[in-house]
């Protein structure tokens, strides 16, 4: 994703020289020609790095980086100075005041873009981690955070690292997950959580975006998933909780769509919410019917005024949960564009009623395969597969 | 892949048509902000989705970031006629219920229209 630049200087002829080079560049580029302006957009895009013209009527650069540094939400924005070229006093007091490098005006293009990438080298790692901080509270610094993130090399070994090493053991059910990533890092994963009285709490997730972000917020969410699913009695509980937690930090177009569902084995039954994820499937009947557990809900970590709800559905033996990502039903067939599909799916689901929750689950995926004609996915692929023995097993 | 109109009463239009996966997502960002930064944008947008088969999640990204930013102005973010499968998608996502969504051109234009 391109990263986003916020300029501001109040020559709009600068203004547009820096939009059309660093567009060139491959940059977003959005632009404000006052200090109130900036404040505003930068609160509204929280953009990648600001380069901030020192020299502004009414509210000049000293002002605003002093506000910017003041506000949480734009506290670590990298701030780069433009100014005249005598004026080395001024410098040294911005970057005192917060601001993380200099260019003078007139201007190089190529050394303002090489600023540019090295400011945001160093600084692209911490974006992620600062709200992760935040919500963690005293849990990690932001050295321990870095260093994790350093060691683990990527996103994907972390994500890898989530996912539960083996299946739940439950009494009475058979229980299995998978979790192929795509080729690019993206941020699925699920999580079973025993908990008291022979319950055990169920969650599929799909975080949207790619590589150490995605996984950042993953992890944010699987902690505090971890933290408080057995504080709150009901799994929408569960979902309002970590929705608020991450709806004060996240950027508004990082989000991740989750089931939480709890499985009861003394009263047979399944509990869930959903925050705009897309609907489990349940077979029932004895394999003769398939219903969509049709669950709305907003979607985890951009509103904090989000409801969501819970409903409970009786199980018996023999029935069968399929709770999946949209990796698997927008699976594609290139050479028609058409997608994989609700309906695919959920018949796969009734003509393999009879396989192990594992076998099943290796079942699918092999039908992905088939349908797509490639193993190369576009997004990560994630299934998990709760089967309520007959007894017979 | 964009087209935009400013309706009779002053409000800009954007009409997409294709899917919007991918890289899209950014083209009609840029092509929102755009908007926003003119007089007229300042009090929001429609986006026609008439011609949209289609929106992935960056796509819903993309919106969510724009519809929180014109709040944050007291604007608004209106849709005009999505189809099946993203009214599918908003439904899922309780987008719905934070955003407005209308059928014809007039009341979506006049809900923004000062």
């Amino acid at each position: 994703m391109a990263e986003t630049i916020l300029a501001v200087d109040d020559d709009i002829d600068i203004l547009e020289l820096i939009q059309m080079s660093l567009t060139a560049e491959g940059f977003d580029v959005i632009t404000a020609n006052d200090g109130m302006s900036a404040l505003e957009k930068a609160t509204a895009y929280s953009p990648d790095l600001i380069l901030l013209d020192l020299m502004m009527p009414v509210m000049d650069g000293f002002e605003v980086i002093g506000k910017l540094r003041a506000e949480t939400q734009t506290r670590t924005i990298p701030v780069i100075m433009l100014t005249a070229r005598a004026q080395t006093h001024e410098r040294v007091q911005g970057l005192h005041a917060g601001a993380d490098d200099y260019v003078t005006k007139p201007f190089d293009l190529d050394e303002l873009t090489a600023r540019i990438e090295a400011v945001l080298g160093r600084t692209r790692s911490t974006k992620y981690i600062n709200p992760l901080i935040s919500t963690m509270g005293d849990w990690f610094t932001e050295e321990g955070v870095e260093q994790l993130a350093s060691h683990l090399e990527t996103a994907a070994v972390i994500q890898q690292n989530l996912i539960p090493q083996k299946a739940p053991d439950l009494s009475g059910f058979d229980i299995a997950g998978f979790l192929r990533s795509s080729m690019t890092v993206s941020g699925d994963f699920y999580d079973f959580i025993p908990l008291e009285d022979n319950r055990l709490g169920i969650a599929i997730a799909d975080v949207r975006g790619k590589g150490i972000p995605a996984a950042l917020l993953m992890v944010m969410i699987r902690t505090i998933l971890r933290l408080i699913c057995r504080e709150e009695t009901s799994p929408a509980a569960v979902l309002k909780r970590i929705n608020d937690l991450l709806a004060i930090d996240t950027d508004p177009d990082l989000f991740a769509t989750m089931v939480y569902g709890i499985l009861d084995s003394a009263a047979m039954t399944f509990t869930y919410s959903s925050a705009g994820h897309c609907y489990p499937l349940h077979l029932k009947n004895g394999g003769a019917q398939v219903d969509e557990l049709k669950m709305g809900g907003m979607i985890l970590g951009t509103f904090d005024h989000a409801v969501f709800e819970s409903e409970t559905i009786p199980l018996a033996p023999g029935d069968e949960l399929l709770l999946y990502t949209d990796g698997v039903t927008e699976a594609e067939r290139k050479s028609d564009e058409t997608f994989y599909g609700e309906e695919r799916l959920s018949a796969i689901l009734q003509s393999n009623s009879d396989q192990p929750a594992e076998t099943l689950c290796q079942t699918i995926e092999t039908a992905l395969f088939d349908f797509s004609g490639t193993d190369h996915r576009d997004d990560d692929v994630t299934i998990v597969v709760i089967k309520v023995k007959d007894g017979k097993e | 892949m964009f087209e935009t109109s400013i309706s009779h009463n002053n409000v800009p239009v954007l009409r997409i048509e294709g899917k919007i996966i991918g890289g899209a997502a950014n083209a009609l960002k840029r092509e929102m902000h755009q908007q926003i930064e003119q007089e007229q944008g300042r009090g929001g947008l429609v986006l026609d989705l008439a011609k949209v088969p289609l929106l992935d999640s960056s796509a819903l990204g993309v919106i969510i970031a724009t519809l929180q930013f014109l709040k944050k102005m007291d604007g608004k973010l209106v849709l005009l006629n999505p189809q099946h499968a993203v009214i599918n998608i908003l439904q899922v996502t309780r987008l719905d219920t934070v955003l407005e969504v209308y059928s014809d051109e007039e009341s979506a234009t006049s809900a923004l229209g000062s």
